[in-house]
């Protein structure tokens, strides 16, 4: 049985993912005006740089950690012209118009800008990229990983207790515990890798492994294999701003270390507080809705747009057929 | 109803999960602590801790930093057995800590062979029987130890749910014979009209359809996990890290769905009215070394006994020794109970090293049951409409079909 999955079915999702981002850029801005919290947090805890609080990146990592120029959407397809800067987007998010376009960024990778992949895991990497809206772990609401739950587009909140550092991730209800104290790594790997921080000075660094290699990077089919091995650094520049700095080793896929940075900015609204983006109930539609008895949505009708669209799923995809989608 | 429904969505929860989920949690004291001196504990904390030793965090607030679990099995509720006894003898726990033991946790034993005692050779695995704990229930308040009535209104939406199943159930060989999943109903050969219908409201539990993702209980779909949160079959962990004026807590429950609370302790009303959330929003601040949460704005799509968007929590946090947390929590819902109840827990620290909990609440991720068992009724249903096979409405996927041993406890 081929599965058809209908365009709005598939909006639903981007257009959940899109609107986050949207709204949490907004409400940052109109807030900069707003007076902040009364100081209840105390500069240093313990004597070392008190973190707690709740940040956000505020990039476009989570689309692409490297430089690119805007695009009319993550997924397109041939317009009028032969010329690949002429495409238009793609049916599945074609009803999204400018919401689901892709904004430009000079990127996140220090040095020259690359990645340095090993050529098989580049040509990986580049049909992730084509594949995105069947692969991304994200569009799914699979747990993000680090260092991609650190900028995707939500905010997440820092607990710095006495020997444990706590982060909690709006995206998908999850979490890590940084331990300072000396705790063993998993019998088996993680999504969300076993973190172990230390103090550098007033710099807190993480060494994060136990990965497994199902997480990816960003919108982009920036992936890792679970031989992952994260070195994070975390340095105020001010009260509000944290030099976020990960260096990033797999020898499996890359062939040296690389490196991104980027600013984490406090949320700094007085009455801010995580709120629950539990989204594996808003992408059951997306996964399971072709395996209702009576399916929602066959096509749009009347007055709205009409998107009808089979989706294709290349056999022998491992990310498809993780959540059972062959018989 | 709730508890035989229960049961089941538990062994699904863990069919879900059991390919993506890891859970290293064993109970293990954080330093030697006789069984002598627990129960001794469970006798003083029934006084209150206001004489406890206050263990501070440098900032100077009560410091509940750590894993913390329930280390015995109290029932919620108190047996008619144990009327009028608010704690078991030292003589009646050895004998039920004697019979308990010999429990494997797993459902009854039928005819050897038949596809009915297999579908039962399941959660012999999951289940745990700890020490039986002091108190004969976890109900302080009302003193019997119960739950208290129902409201009319919330009686008539439980007959109105209790229906609506029973309905799904009438033509399958669970209701033919009289087995204890379809209680209070009737065995008809025809399946029943109502499997067209919408559920009497948002559906939290396991029902005999597949229809829709919507027809799966909340852990099915990888959507459990919430307050109040007393431990269960499972057993349930939390681990709370504090900073100045913040608390995190993050709970790991029934393998893989773990989840979390920030507790807002700035002083702040709760959310808008319009802001509803599956674990609720937790307001906390201090009294002295208790930590005082007030949880509110649930969701009308969580389900506690009943109780949906109007359930309302008081849970008082104290730290009564080195190794010991009181965790007591008032549930209150006027539109559900004729009035509000009380239970109380005494956890104990675990170590550290030894429960890296992954703090994963990865479910979704490997949830292949959710698909299967709606995939499962589509060929079901291609079969009976070709003539090769039985109407899927006659099959029962939903009660937990033999039952489990008994718990002399329950």
């Amino acid at each position: 049985m081929r599965r058809r999955f209908s365009g709005s079915m598939i909006t639903v999702a981007i257009a959940a993912a899109a609107v986050g981002a949207i709204v949490s850029m907004s409400i940052s801005r109109t807030s900069a005006q707003a007076p902040a919290a009364p100081a209840a947090r105390p500069a240093r805890v313990g004597g070392k740089p008190n973190f707690s609080g709740i940040w956000e990146a505020n990039n476009e990592a989570n689309w692409d950690l490297q430089a690119h120029a805007a695009l009319p959407a993550a997924v397109t397809q041939p317009g009028v012209y032969p010329y690949p800067y002429a495409r238009v987007p793609a049916a599945p998010v074609l009803a999204l118009g400018a919401a689901g376009a892709v904004p430009g960024s000079l990127g996140v990778v220090q040095g020259d800008g690359q990645i340095p992949y090993k050529p098989e895991a580049l040509l990986m990497k580049k049909d992730n990229a084509e594949h995105w809206i069947d692969r991304d772990p994200e569009l799914k609401c699979y747990l993000p990983g680090i260092p991609r739950a650190m900028y995707m587009p939500y905010p997440f909140q820092i607990t710095q207790g006495t020997n444990k550092i706590h982060m909690a991730y709006e995206f998908s209800n999850t979490a890590r515990t940084i331990h300072l104290d000396k705790v063993a790594g998993p019998p088996d790997d993680t999504w969300m890798g076993h973190s172990v921080g230390h103090w550098d000075g007033d710099t807190l660094v993480v060494d994060v492994t136990n990965f497994n290699d199902r997480s990816w990077f960003d919108r982009a089919g920036n992936f890792h294999s679970d031989a992952l091995h994260l070195t994070e650094r975390f340095t105020l520049m001010s009260p509000d701003i944290i030099r976020y700095e990960v260096t990033i080793e797999d020898p499996k896929v890359f062939t040296q270390p690389w490196r991104i940075a980027m600013p984490l900015y406090r949320r700094v609204e007085p009455n801010m507080q995580l709120l629950e983006f539990r989204c594996n109930e808003f992408v059951e539609e997306f996964m399971y809705g072709g395996l209702r008895k009576q399916p929602l949505v066959k096509h749009w009708e009347g007055e709205t747009m009409a998107v009808d669209i089979t989706r294709k799923v290349p056999s022998g995809d491992k990310f498809y057929e993780w959540y059972g989608g062959k018989q | 109803m709730r508890d035989r429904f229960s049961r089941s969505m538990i062994t699904l929860a863990f069919a879900a999960t059991a390919a993506g989920a890891i859970v290293s949690v064993s109970i293990t004291r954080t330093s030697a602590q006789t069984q002598t001196a627990s129960a001794t504990s469970h006798t003083a904390s029934a006084k209150s801790s206001a004489t406890a030793p206050a263990l501070k965090t440098p900032w100077g607030e009560a410091d509940l930093q750590g894993i913390w679990t329930d280390e015995s099995d109290t029932p919620l509720q108190r047996s008619p057995k144990y009327a009028n006894q608010e704690f078991f003898t030292e003589a009646q726990r050895a004998e039920l800590d004697k019979e308990r033991a010999a429990l494997l946790g797993r459902d009854r034993r039928v005819e050897r062979g038949t596809e009915l005692d297999v579908a039962g050779a399941y959660n012999a695995q999951f289940m745990s029987v700890k020490h039986t704990g002091a108190r004969t229930s976890l109900i302080v308040d009302p003193p019997n130890g119960r739950i208290p009535p129902l409201t009319p209104e919330a009686q008539k939406i439980a007959a109105a749910e209790r229906e609506f199943r029973l309905a799904l159930l009438q033509a399958t060989q669970t209701c033919k014979n009289k087995s204890v999943g379809c209680a209070g109903g009737k065995y008809d050969p025809t399946p029943s009209p109502r499997f067209a219908e919408p559920p009497p409201r948002y559906n939290t539990a396991r029902m005999n359809r597949r229809d829709n993702p919507e027809d799966g209980a909340l852990p099915d779909r990888c959507l459990t996990g919430g307050l109040p949160e007393f431990g269960g079959a499972t057993g349930s962990f939390r681990r709370i890290v504090q900073t100045p004026g913040g608390i995190a807590m993050f709970y790991d429950v029934g393998q893989g769905q773990g989840w979390q609370r920030n507790i807002i302790m700035n002083g702040s009303p709760h959310l808008p009215a319009n802001i509803r959330q599956w674990y609720g929003d937790s307001r906390g601040h201090w009294e002295g070394n208790t930590l005082v949460i007030d949880v509110t704005n649930f969701s009308p799509k969580t389900d506690y006994q009943g109780s949906r968007q109007n359930l309302h929590l008081l849970e008082r946090w104290t730290r009564t020794g080195p190794n010991t947390l009181e965790y007591v929590v008032t549930v209150e819902d006027p539109t559900v109970w004729t009035r509000s109840w009380t239970v109380k827990q005494e956890f104990t620290k675990q170590s550290d090293d030894e429960n890296r909990i992954y703090y994963e609440p990865r479910c979704i991720e490997g949830n292949y049951a959710s698909p299967g068992l709606m995939r499962g009724q589509r060929m079901a249903e291609a079969a009976f409409a070709k003539g090769q096979g039985p109407d899927p409405r006659i099959s029962d996927n939903a009660t937990d079909f033999v039952g489990v041993e008994d718990d002399p406890l329950q």
